[in-house]
């Protein structure tokens, strides 16, 4: 059975043109590799 | 290949030129990256588009060099309606990868396409418009919206899911059956889909079964006879003239009744309905011209500032192009050493507009032709202040004066004075003579001067 106001909470605002900026400059652009940069740091670090 | 150890191209070797880093486990994540792409590039072509979505995440988790699984992350998005977020797909793309990339042809075929860019503006904004009435129970207004919405774009799967929620709660089974149908035309394995409409056929068998169930019960007739259930349909009863001329009237008099107490009133209350609902339309069309006239205004009040900046600019450019022709000019008439005319054009020359050089030279001119100027135009003051001109010595030396007061050791200033005073006007004359005995006290003018101003006070 579907709850409306459940469900209603699942729909979030579009981001509209003029925050296409801020969109890209909040986009999260980690991957794999610098997380394994990271580790070898942090690994150096601790020695 | 980017070695992850010290950052630098590291081509295909199995070992970083660079640094010497072992690069088998980042081939190995180029390689899983490679394979999620390939399964979201499947997915999209079966109009998978959110398990593309994905899939084209996960391929980018894993290298997010990849150009090709961001370049077609953003067209699905733009497919499924997403316009900001293929931009920014897009905009990263080429970040990474300026020449040679299909991200650039995508982002021109938007720029170059300004009128369609700003449509699925105006279409996100009254999606979002849409979902705040949702969010204030106004679900009329909000249907009304997003049929708007999917008219200036169909290809919006989030405006088909939140009409169909909206069908679903108006209990609109139909509806929103087809507005799920059309969600599925453009991304089939949406769960959202997929649940609403797994959620419609459900409640459709549900009142099917009901209505048939009814209409069961209503059409058979049963009774006992002896150890036995008799059941049989109603239309089989036999009945008599007298009974049917009886069932006939009751059957007009009932219809009367309904036509007068059921329909009537049902048809005024549909006509009603949809009084209601074109009004609903009319308000939020106004509201929406109200928006855009408001839009239009604020574009005019910028054109506006932007055409006094433009003309202000031009008079400014005018002033300064004049003001350097003036320059040029003086130091023409300098070189062939016609004092009067250097000067004349050395005094409109305004030296707020002239580059920092140009003032320089504005000034080296200037305390060169002005001096000579001054004793030029000293000198034909002198005569027609001798010859008795006056009214042509008040103009020479008043220009001396207003530049230089104290030209001439302030005899400038005392002719101005005695021409003045000889054409009948002390008042304009006591300044220069009260100039004279205050700057140039002990001389003869200096007494002269304070004779008349002592004669004017008497």
């Amino acid at each position: 059975m579907i709850n409306f106001e459940k469900e209603l909470k699942n729909f979030k605002p579009s981001a509209e043109v003029e925050e296409a900026e801020a969109v890209i400059q909040n986009h999260d652009l980690s991957d794999v590799t610098d997380l394994i940069a990271e580790m070898l740091r942090e690994a150096k670090g601790n020695r | 290949m980017i070695c992850y150890r010290c950052g630098q191209e590291a081509g295909n070797e199995k070992r970083c030129p660079s640094c010497g880093e072992n690069l088998a486990v980042l081939k190995k994540i180029r390689i899983i990256s490679g394979a999620y792409y390939n399964q979201g590039l499947e997915q999209a072509k079966i109009r998978n588009l959110s398990d593309a979505v994905i899939s084209l995440k996960n391929s980018l988790k894993f290298n997010k060099y990849n150009i090709d699984a961001r370049n077609l992350l953003g067209l699905v998005y733009f497919e499924m309606g997403e316009v900001v977020d293929a931009l920014g797909e897009w905009v990263i793309s080429k970040s990474y990868q300026p020449s040679d990339n299909l991200a650039s042809v995508y982002l021109d075929e938007v720029q170059k396409n300004r009128g369609r860019l700003d449509s699925e503006n105006q279409t996100i904004k009254k999606y979002n418009q849409a979902l705040h009435y949702c969010q204030q129970d106004s679900r009329d207004l909000a249907i009304i919206q997003l049929k708007k919405v999917l008219s200036m774009n169909p290809r919006m799967v989030k405006a088909h899911q939140l009409l169909a929620l909206l069908y679903l709660q108006e209990d609109k089974l139909e509806l929103a059956k087809r507005t799920l149908r059309n969600a599925a035309k453009i991304d089939s394995g949406h769960t959202i889909t997929l649940r609403y409409m797994q959620e419609v056929n459900r409640r459709l068998k549900e009142k099917e079964k009901n209505s048939s169930k009814k209409s069961k019960d209503e059409d058979l007739i049963s009774y006992q006879s002896g150890n036995e259930t008799i059941i049989m349909p109603k239309r089989f009863k036999e009945s008599s003239v007298g009974t049917t001329l009886l069932s006939i009237v009751i059957g007009l008099l009932i219809g009367t009744a309904v036509t007068s107490f059921l329909i009537v009133p049902t048809v005024r209350n549909r006509m009603k309905e949809e009084t209601r609902q074109q009004m609903l339309e009319a308000s939020d069309t106004i509201s929406s011209n109200g928006q855009e006239m408001k839009e239009l205004e604020s574009q005019i009040e910028t054109l506006k500032q932007q055409l006094t900046e433009e003309q202000e600019n031009s008079v400014k450019v005018e002033s300064q192009i004049s003001s350097y022709d003036k320059l040029l000019s003086a130091y023409v008439s300098y070189v062939s050493e016609d004092f009067t005319a250097a000067g004349e054009a050395l005094d409109k020359v305004k030296t707020k507009y002239l580059s920092k050089s140009a003032k320089s030279i504005y000034k080296e001119l200037s305390d060169v032709v002005m001096e000579k100027y001054f004793t030029q135009l000293y000198r034909e003051g002198y005569s027609a202040y001798q010859k008795g001109r006056y009214a042509e010595a008040i103009e020479a030396f008043k220009q001396i004066t207003d530049e230089k007061e104290d030209f001439h050791d302030g005899y400038a200033a005392y002719y101005l004075a005695q021409s003045y005073r000889r054409s009948n006007d002390l008042q304009s004359a006591k300044p220069y003579y009260q100039y004279v005995i205050d700057n140039y006290p002990d001389t003869e003018r200096a007494r002269t001067a304070q004779n008349y101003v002592n004669a004017q006070e008497q």
